[in-house]
């Protein structure tokens, strides 16, 4: 298996109102959770939708497999088995639970595998199944996060891109979303995760990355960087320079 | 007010107003796919009938048969000013600079058709044009009903497409949500494409009706823009059944102020009730209240 799955090299991306990421460079590898933490505004939904397509970087490259995605369309990217969960809730209110979930295997155009994933997702979330014909729009916050889930995993995808996932959940959602995450990972699933509940998801996380002000500024384990003192700084809205300043 | 003249005009409210919300469906799918307010869909509509005029006038095409032409030609029209003009639209403004590209089509269509078929009236002719039939006291003409008919059968066809269709699901992701869309594979660029080309297409058998019953020049383009318009603001933006419900809600009310009171006061008193539901659902009678993920 290759070293790594996919790789960011001098990525500079924004929305026309200047740059938001001004050159990232890290590796994400096969396998585990990678999360990805930084302050407000530090770039890290942007980084997330340069690989799944949503927004096309200005400079720069990012390689999934060897292969540069940069360019290719929301649909190309998919087809090479990258999925993301977006940070807003993302399902369509107006059709049911099942539509939905079917919706992850738009791609797939044989009936028969889509029933067979269907089957294997409604063991895997019990609310498919429960809920399969109740209108999106009706599920609680929480629920349709997990419903959001199954449907990312309808195309078998490798990569999985989980935008602020736990935003807006009560605590006790909290527990079966990041349980869920790790099923995720248990199935062989890589999740590249920003999370603002971030000491919980750097604790679950194989490698940690630190992002701010639009670079890379730390890489490491996930307890390496949920122990590294200079975190606290960031998000207590502060910078890694402030934190490395000596004091006086 | 005797009853006959309240079942005359509730059916041409019903009638007509199918026709109007036929043509009215095509503005309310672009809208709703594609945030896009499409001013020519009036000289769509007038264009259509011109068409359906120059093959029955150089080459005496029944009217209905033309739609085999006029129907896919108009598809091709809208693809293609699509591509050219709306494709690139892009950007947060994209809503609001569209209204200046299509009032921007709209008088490079209006222009060449003066200039093609000059400015003077003309009507759509056929054999059934004229007649009509009776039923108790009120009179169906021939063309009315088959107009109904035709929108009733396109307004089926295009509900069918929307909700057991494989494009349909892609048009109502796309409708409900883009960027959704596009992350679970839409490729909501060429859905965008093909539901402008529709909402053109669907202006072929509403321009031949319109044509057939009403005289029309370049021009009348500005009459039926503001009918369509207020007819989508009325259903809701962006909904199929609340363009056909406005459509009829439109022809019966200004029908029966017409017979009421005086023919002056129609086009007043719909607008009266337009403000009236807009007061009282600013979202229309099935527009849903919803912020569009960007």
């Amino acid at each position: 298996m290759s070293e790594t799955l996919v790789t960011f090299a001098g990525v500079v991306a924004g929305y026309g109102g200047g740059d938001v990421l001004k050159g990232v460079d890290f590796e994400v590898r096969p396998g585990g959770v990678t999360c990805i933490v930084g302050p407000n505004g530090s770039g890290k939904s942007t980084l997330l939708k340069t690989v799944s397509g949503l927004v096309r970087p200005r400079l720069g490259e990012i390689h999934f497999k060897g292969e540069n995605l940069v360019g290719l369309s929301p649909r190309d990217i998919l087809k090479k088995g990258i999925v993301q969960v977006p940070q807003n809730h993302s399902l369509f209110r107006e059709m049911t639970v099942e539509q939905n979930v079917e919706l992850g295997a738009f791609l797939e155009r044989d009936r028969r595998v889509v029933a067979q994933r269907l089957a294997t997702i409604r063991e895997m979330f019990p609310i498919v199944a429960e809920r399969a014909h109740d209108k999106a729009g009706s599920l609680s916050g929480g629920q349709q996060r997990l419903v959001e889930f199954a449907r990312c995993l309808m195309l078998e995808p490798e990569l999985v891109i989980l935008d602020e996932p736990s935003m807006g959940l009560d605590p006790k959602t909290l527990k079966v979303m990041f349980g869920t995450i790790r099923m995720m990972r248990d199935a062989g699933r890589t999740i590249l995760l920003v999370e603002q509940n971030a000491r919980q998801a750097l604790k679950m996380a194989e490698r940690g990355v630190v992002l701010e002000n639009g670079k890379v500024r730390l890489t490491g384990s996930g307890m390496e960087v949920l122990h590294n003192p200079e975190i606290g700084a960031l998000y207590l809205g502060g910078s890694l320079e402030e934190a490395r300043r000596p004091r006086p | 007010m005797n009853a006959t003249a309240l079942l005359s005009a509730a059916k041409d409210g019903i009638l007509t107003g199918a026709v109007y919300a036929l043509m009215a469906s095509g503005l309310t799918l672009i809208f709703g796919v594609m945030d896009i307010i499409n001013l020519a869909q009036g000289t769509f509509v007038v264009l259509a009938a011109y068409l359906s005029y120059a093959l029955q006038v150089h080459w005496h095409i029944d009217l209905f048969v033309g739609l085999l032409i006029t129907t896919p030609a108009m598809f091709i029209i809208g693809v293609v000013i699509e591509r050219v003009f709306i494709a690139r639209l892009k950007g947060p403004d994209r809503t609001g600079m569209s209204i200046l590209v299509t009032y921007a089509v709209w008088l490079l269509i209006e222009g060449t058709l003066d200039l093609v078929f000059s400015s003077n009236d003309v009507q759509l002719q056929g054999w059934y044009v004229p007649k009509s039939f009776t039923i108790g006291a009120i009179h169906f003409g021939y063309i009315y009903v088959a107009g109904f008919l035709l929108a009733a059968l396109l307004l089926g066809a295009l509900y069918f497409m929307l909700y057991r269709t494989r494009f349909g699901v892609s048009v109502r992701a796309s409708l409900a949500d883009q960027t959704s869309a596009a992350l679970v594979g839409i490729d909501v660029k060429r859905v965008s494409t093909i539901t402008f080309g529709l909402g053109a297409a669907v202006t072929a058998a509403g321009g031949m009706i319109y044509g057939a019953t009403n005289a029309f020049n370049a021009s009348s383009s500005y009459d039926l823009i503001s009918r369509l318009l207020t007819i989508i603001v009325l259903g809701g933006m962006g909904s199929l059944g609340g363009a056909l419900l406005a459509g009829i809600v439109m022809v019966f009310i200004g029908d029966m102020v017409g017979v009421i009171w005086s023919p002056i006061w129609s086009t007043t008193a719909y607008f009266v009730v337009l403000v009236l539901v807009l007061l009282w659902r600013p979202q229309g009678l099935f527009g849903k209240v919803q912020a569009r993920v960007a």
